[in-house]
């Protein structure tokens, strides 16, 4: 591949080992000034995908494509010391979407080539390509339009048959879980943290603002009423003295866990269940908390289906495929409620007149 | 099952097992397998985490410990012994599906019929892993579970690393989950790229387009195709016009000739044909498409039931699935758990062929009255003290209806 290709994909295994080749030493990429233009692209990069959008202008030139592609080891350094797993597929998913913004426009052959890097076999048919269908529902299973569904391709012999475009989309979510994949990185050295310190300091900064506006995973007090329908029902029931399947139990008990309920807390809602047996339930919660040292995430929507404890799905139950992401999104819809009220009272509060803000301002002085 | 009983079955299965030809699974190493034994009888305990270096090894085991129920990881894993899962390294697993009458809608509650039904979802399961999934028949190892069903083994490489998500998808494939005959029914430019669905081409406002049945030749197009000329032909067949095609004269698009039309065209020569075999919907018939798309969606479950393959959702998803080891016998049932070529399964009866005890006769005390077809008999036995042949008297012990031996008094049934 050619230098500005490797520039423009630089996550492939071809340009990591051009990177390497070039020898160029850690110390240098931190400090010299030849790499100056290099970190600035890769903070812009980092900053860009917290927008969304890493753009991908065209690049020219020896020292511009050098910079390119240097700058996303940088960015990956950046986005290790900033140690934080939703900033990390925030940045995956950026990464990716401006591979897939170049890959619609290339040629077949390169796409395949793309596509090895991946482990995909495929063929190129006059008009069309041929996927193996473990490749093809690998990367196809995060998309959620049902045109995706392999129930909906034209599918023979262990081959999908797919367009370019459909490629270059499939690619994309390639790119997505490679580059999550690749972290956390094990041991960032020291000098690579200090060094970063500042912009990660910066970078968390702006993510911290944004996470409030999305609503995030740090959900603080618990909002029940906010829960999706299928925890609804089984809190209902378990309130009501409803003896609940132990796939349900289980499901409930990791989605309270992971909103931010305590142990305790959830003990005394099965204090009510027929079956209650404090020491069994407390274990068993226990051991879902985390106590035999496996985390147990609550399960996605997908699983839910399969044992029988979805209750059925409400409008935003469409949009999302975990019930910890129903509950996010119920959240950041309430908080961007509570914003525009704020707004609103803001408002409202500077018509109300100047007195008291005069006053407010005079406390304050005092306590300074 | 009292302690004697237990004994006698563990006996039998143990001379079973002494010259028994077990099919160990592939890279037997980094395998986990589980065993349910008599001496825990009737506490149903499971003993896992135990694994294999070596074929002898596990004979050995087996003739040992003669267990009631055997089972082998359809993982692989660095470390199939350790204790805790997260600890095994899990490296890959085998793909499965596990078809059992227990998941089928209306199955009959008579053993032999059920496992007749059951074979009828098999073999449309097979034509999904040969024609849609493209895998050879070496790939494939079928297995009668000894119980109320099959399983399918398949170990090609592609499929090993597929996590469960992938696998559901694959489940949903073979239901026809997920199913929308708009991906089916389409306008296509008469020229330019496959899904370009473009109606300007080079300048031209209008390009000429074709309807048709995109992938009529494989896949789901093709069950559709199928099932869409069948109809046809099975309308056309009735004695009187006036009852052909009920179904679609609900729909508003179809009048009286409509109706005409859709009968010469499925009497004409080639009519038919050009469906199943160009996937063209482009006829004299006018709204063709709109009305075999609108048909599809009315007919869908019963479209299903014809071609979808039912298998149990949560065992193919199960990435760390424990199941049953064939050339082992299953202790619910005293049944050999039977591999078999792809081309035996339309011969195999199960209740004949996988049926292995002998003819000798054994006395057994009966706690309620029980029948079932076994080596091509109808056996009803009544409670109370009974001879049956041995084969008989293990099959009712596993199946919880009999003691071995001639009791006083009637043993507590389990």
């Amino acid at each position: 591949m050619q230098a500005d290709e490797l520039a423009y994909y630089p996550f492939i295994s071809e340009a990591s080992t051009h990177v390497e080749n070039l020898g160029i030493s850690l110390d240098s990429l931190l400090n010299s000034r030849a790499y100056r233009a290099a970190r600035v692209r890769g903070i812009e990069r980092v900053k860009e995908a917290l927008e969304g959008e890493i753009r991908k202008p065209p690049v020219s030139g020896e020292a511009q494509i050098l910079s390119e592609l240097l700058s996303y080891p940088f960015a990956r350094m950046l986005v290790a010391c900033v140690d934080d797993q939703l900033f990390t597929r925030r940045y995956a998913l950026a990464e990716a979407k401006a591979a897939y913004t170049l890959l619609r426009n290339e040629n077949p052959a390169f796409l395949l080539k793309i596509g090895e890097d991946f482990g995909i076999s495929a063929d190129f048919k006059t008009s069309y390509f041929n996927m193996h269908f473990t490749d093809y529902i690998r990367f196809s299973n995060s998309l959620k339009d049902p045109a995706w569904k392999l129930t909906n391709r034209q599918f023979r012999a262990g081959e999908v048959k797919i367009t370019r475009e459909e490629f270059a989309r499939l690619l994309e979510e390639a790119v997505r879980e490679h580059i999550e994949q690749s972290f956390p990185i094990p041991e960032i050295p020291a000098e690579v943290t200090s060094f970063c310190a500042p912009y990660v300091a910066e970078i968390k900064d702006q993510f911290e603002i944004q996470k409030k506006k999305f609503g995030a995973t740090d959900f603080g007090t618990v909002e029940p009423e906010l829960f999706p329908p299928c925890i609804s029902h089984a809190l209902a029931n378990a309130q009501g003295g409803v003896n609940l399947a132990h796939s349900m139990r289980f499901a409930m008990t990791s989605f309270l866990l992971s909103v931010g309920m305590s142990v305790d807390e959830i003990l005394n809602l099965f204090n009510i269940s027929p079956d209650f047996d404090a020491e069994k339930t407390l274990y068993q919660i226990e051991h879902i908390a985390g106590a035999t040292g496996n985390v147990y995430k609550p399960p996605a929507c997908d699983t839910m289906r399969t044992y029988g404890n979805c209750v059925g799905k409400d409008r935003l139950c469409e949009k999302i495929n975990h019930p910890l992401a129903y509950y996010e999104k119920k959240i950041y819809l309430k908080n961007r409620e509570r914003e525009k009220e704020e707004e609103k009272e803001t408002e409202k509060k500077k018509e109300a007149g100047k007195e008291e803000k005069k006053k407010s301002g005079k406390e304050k002085e005092k306590e300074s | 099952m009292d302690s004697r009983t237990a004994r006698f079955l563990k006996t039998r299965f143990q001379n079973y097992y002494k010259n028994a030809e077990i099919g160990l699974p592939d890279h037997l190493p980094n395998r986990e397998w589980a065993f349910i034994f008599y001496d825990d009888m009737p506490d149903k305990m499971m003993h896992r985490h135990k694994a294999f270096g070596s074929p002898g090894e596990a004979f050995d085991y087996l003739y040992g410990m003669a267990p009631a129920h055997v089972y082998n990881s359809t993982a692989y894993y660095e470390y199939p012994d350790a204790r805790k899962m997260n600890e095994k390294n899990w490296l890959g697993a085998e793909l499965i599906f596990d078809l059992d009458a227990d998941h089928l809608p209306n199955a009959p509650r008579n053993y032999a019929d059920m496992l007749e039904l059951v074979k009828k979802e098999t073999f449309k399961l097979m034509d999904f892993l040969l024609d849609d999934f493209g895998f050879s028949e070496q790939e494939i190892e079928l297995v009668f579970s000894g119980g109320r069903g099959y399983h399918f083994h398949i170990m090609s490489p592609k499929v090993l690393a597929l996590g469960s998500a992938e696998r559901r998808e694959i489940v949903n494939y073979i239901s026809g989950k997920d199913l929308d005959f708009k991906y089916f029914f389409r306008e296509v430019a008469m020229d330019g790229e496959f899904g370009a669905g473009s109606k300007t081409f080079k300048g031209m406002k209008s390009v000429p387009v074709k309807c048709t049945l995109v992938g009529y030749d494989s896949g789901w197009g093709k069950r559709i195709a199928l099932y869409l000329t069948d109809y046809m032909k099975a309308e056309c067949r009735k004695k009187y016009k006036k009852d052909m095609f009920p179904e679609l004269r609900r729909y508003e698009k179809v009048g009286d000739t409509t109706i005409k039309k859709l009968i010469n065209l499925t009497n004409s020569e080639n009519g038919l044909s050009d469906i199943l075999k160009k996937g063209r919907l482009d006829f004299d018939v006018r709204n063709f498409k709109d009305i075999a798309a609108y048909f599809m969606k009315e007919s869908v479950e019963d479209f299903l039931q014809r071609f979808g393959a039912s298998v149990d959702e949560p065992v193919t998803a199960d990435i760390k699935r424990l199941i049953r080891v064939p050339g082992s016998l299953h202790g619910g049932s005293g049944m050999l758990v039977k591999k078999l070529a792809l081309s035996e399964l339309e011969k195999f009866e199960p209740l004949n062929d996988a049926v292995i005890f002998g003819e000798r006769p054994v006395k057994v005390t009966v706690s309620k009255p029980f029948s079932v077809q076994l080596k091509g008999r109808d056996l009803t036995v009544e409670e109370g003290k009974q001879e049956v042949p041995e084969y008989a008297a293990i099959y009712l012990i596993c199946r919880g209806v009999a003691e071995y031996g001639h009791r006083r008094n009637q043993p507590g049934s389990i």
